[in-house]
């Protein structure tokens, strides 16, 4: 009796604290769905998210502050993916754009630490289309539309030479390969602050102006990622976390561009992290871009998750002409591009873990 | 690593859809309701940061219209001045629309014709444009405002037409508009509408959207050669003796819906960001005066060719 006594006691001491870690878990849990959703409020557009709603459905998307810039524009989105966040942030690293021709990404390449030269050879085998035809074409006449420096601008003459493996003769190939590897390398040693402006023609542009306007007229993001951001290259001089580098070929608005990209991560307090990728340079259509991503662990449905916050800001020449409605358009495209992009990402990573 | 999207552009989108409708006083109301939620003046002052400006003319030659085989009106001209001014402000919803706009047709015609010298509308704009979606933009407007033949009398012409549409961004290649234009007084009150804005290359645009639709060539960035076609169609009151004095006792403070189409090409030139300046020239094949309500109409008889000049931005 007394034997049984006891099993029964050792039962339900055993039962009580299982009930009673699993209210411990679920106390965190819920204390960590909380934290993160009131997070997302303090700093974002999303004030109140639900976040077994969200969890079900696509990506939620919103327009941004408005900013006073008119070439500056902001979108923000958010969504539930599976999986931890340092998962998420090995997705990311690991995503190819280039598998997906409506993404528009012609060429990506990741960059050694230390670029050369030879990190851009694949330029010269870039697709023979269109945009790439005009990118040609806007190279050899040296337009004005060009988003270099004057110094880079003089090289072009110096550059002859003949012949073509691919869609870009290889004068035109050396010189874009020359210019890629010097800003890439000025990125490496001095950030954003190091890179020459855009003054071939007109009004000099600066990466580092671009991006800290951009953050400057969103206070609060600034305040959320300083942090991050005052680890890295982006705005300023080389920062103390060591980026990731990359060059794209890309169409944008049927141009083709060739950009410099530095993305940085960081884990953050209860498996929290933090991301942000810029687009330093860029040789046509948009002057600099920059998406900031915070991540927080969470669980639905008992599973692991990660509550994903993403802000996409952009500095462009065209931006600057339009108002009113047009201007509402452009936010509705890059919020629906936005939508594709991760959409597309989901789909790529669901299977991964 | 995953990439920002880049913006493409939604040019001439503008004036290029129709949305549904809002009734002057609610209009009125909430844009007052915005006006006290800034609650300072320095948000009222980036109120007027942002706008839109018009101003046009237009000069049609000499044109013939016919009511029947023995009642005809010939040679005379056309002049049709613009005036528009919209503030557009940013707000929570959307894009808001205020201003004032101002049109006059003046036709050359001979004395005793039936049919009115003048035909003027000045009216306030109030609408909102905003986002349903993603993928839809929807824009209201009203136009309330008096609809008469001068300045002469303004008391009791008043008319509130409206716009209301929505367009479907499949891609910023390709954008899909559905819209209704309404006005009580016209002869058909409810005109719906659809078209295409489509950037079939990186130079062509066929912006096929009502009530001008185009076909665009971009030269460069400051240069846009287009062929296309302009329609119109107005309601107007004439004045209370304008019966008597034509010999139709049954004009008086007659409805006349005043229609016209124009067919031309033209270029945009974009002088600054802030001024572009049009000029297109063409013909006129359709133009109709029609009294529905007093069934006298008249209609088109003999072309005419046109010019016009426009100076037009926003800000």
């Amino acid at each position: 009796m007394k034997f049984k006594t006891l099993e029964s006691s050792q039962r339900l001491f055993a039962s009580a604290s299982v009930i009673l870690l699993l209210l411990l878990l679920l106390a965190r849990s819920t204390s960590a769905r909380a934290d993160a959703v009131s997070e997302l409020a303090s700093f974002s557009i999303f004030n109140k998210v639900d976040l077994a709603q969200l969890a079900k459905s696509e990506v939620k998307t919103a327009h941004g502050s408005p900013m006073s810039n008119p070439r500056f524009l902001a979108v923000q989105s958010c969504y539930v993916a599976p999986g931890s966040p340092a998962q998420q942030i090995e997705a990311l690293r690991r995503w190819d754009p280039t598998r997906h021709r409506e993404l528009k990404v012609f060429l990506h390449s990741d960059l050694p630490s230390n670029p050369t030269a030879a990190s851009f050879e694949k330029l010269k085998n870039a697709p023979d289309n269109g945009p790439v035809r005009l990118l040609v074409a806007a190279t050899q006449k040296l337009s004005p539309d060009l988003q270099i420096s004057r110094d880079e601008a003089k090289k072009f003459s110096d550059t002859g030479g003949g012949g073509r493996s691919g869609a870009m003769p290889a004068s035109v190939a050396a010189f874009w390969i020359d210019v890629l590897t010097a800003r890439a390398k000025s990125f490496v040693s001095n950030g954003t602050s190091g890179q020459p402006p855009y003054d071939h023609s007109g009004k000099a542009i600066r990466a580092s102006d671009e991006l800290n306007g951009l953050l400057r007229e969103q206070e609060k993001i600034r305040r959320q990622f300083s942090g991050l951001l005052g680890a890295t290259g982006i705005g300023r001089g080389a920062g103390s976390l060591r980026p990731e580098l990359y060059w794209e070929l890309l169409d944008v608005d049927d141009q083709g561009v060739v950009t410099l990209g530095a993305s940085y991560s960081r884990s953050g307090a209860n498996g929290t992290f933090q991301a942000a990728d810029a687009l330093y340079y860029a040789s046509g259509g948009y002057y600099v871009a920059l998406t900031l991503y915070q991540l927080w662990p969470i669980t639905v449905e008992s599973k692991a998750s990660t509550l994903v916050w993403r802000g996409d800001m952009i500095s462009a020449p065209s931006l600057g002409s339009l108002h009113g409605v047009e201007r509402l358009g452009s936010e509705s495209v890059m919020m629906k591009q936005i939508s594709k992009s991760v959409t597309l990402f989901r789909r790529d990573t669901s299977g991964s873990r | 690593m995953t990439r920002v999207e880049v913006v493409e552009r939604m040019k001439n989108l503008a004036h290029r859809f129709f949305l549904p409708a809002f009734c002057v006083a609610s209009s009125i109301l909430f844009a007052a309701s915005i006006l006290a939620e800034e609650g300072n003046l320095e948000g009222l002052r980036d109120w007027f940061l942002s706008g839109e400006y018009v101003a046009e003319e237009t000069y049609v030659g000499g044109g013939d219209v016919r009511r029947n085989s023995r009642k005809s009106v010939r040679d005379f001209d056309e002049h049709d001045s613009i005036l528009h001014f919209v503030i557009t402000p940013r707000i929570k919803p959307g894009v808001l629309r205020l201003g004032a706009e101002w049109e006059r047709f003046s036709f050359g015609l001979p004395d005793g014709t039936p049919l009115p010298d003048n035909l003027q509308a000045v009216n306030l704009v109030i609408g909102l444009d905003t986002q349903l979606s993603d993928s839809i933009l929807i824009r209201v407007e009203a136009q309330p405002g008096v609809y008469n033949t001068g300045f002469d009398d303004l008391s009791d012409d008043f008319n509130a037409p409206f716009v209301a549409g929505g367009t479907y961004i499949f891609s910023p290649n390709l954008q899909l508009v559905l819209g209704v234009s309404v006005d009580i007084e016209r002869k058909y009150p409810v005109i719906p509408a659809a078209g295409i804005r489509w950037k079939m290359a990186p130079q062509w645009v066929l912006n096929a959207v009502l009530p001008t639709p185009r076909l665009e060539f971009e030269m460069n960035s400051g240069l846009t050669l287009y062929a296309g076609g302009n329609l119109k169609q107005n309601s107007y009151r004439v004045d209370d003796q304008f019966g008597d004095n034509t010999g139709i006792p049954r004009l008086n403070h007659a409805v006349l819906t005043y229609s016209e189409v124009r067919t031309g090409a033209g270029f945009d030139w974009k002088i600054s960001p802030v001024v572009t300046l049009t000029g297109e020239v063409g013909y006129q094949p359709y133009r109709e005066f029609d009294f529905y309500r007093a069934h006298v109409r008249y209609h088109q008889d003999g072309g005419a060719p046109y010019g016009m000049i426009s100076l037009h931005g926003a800000f």
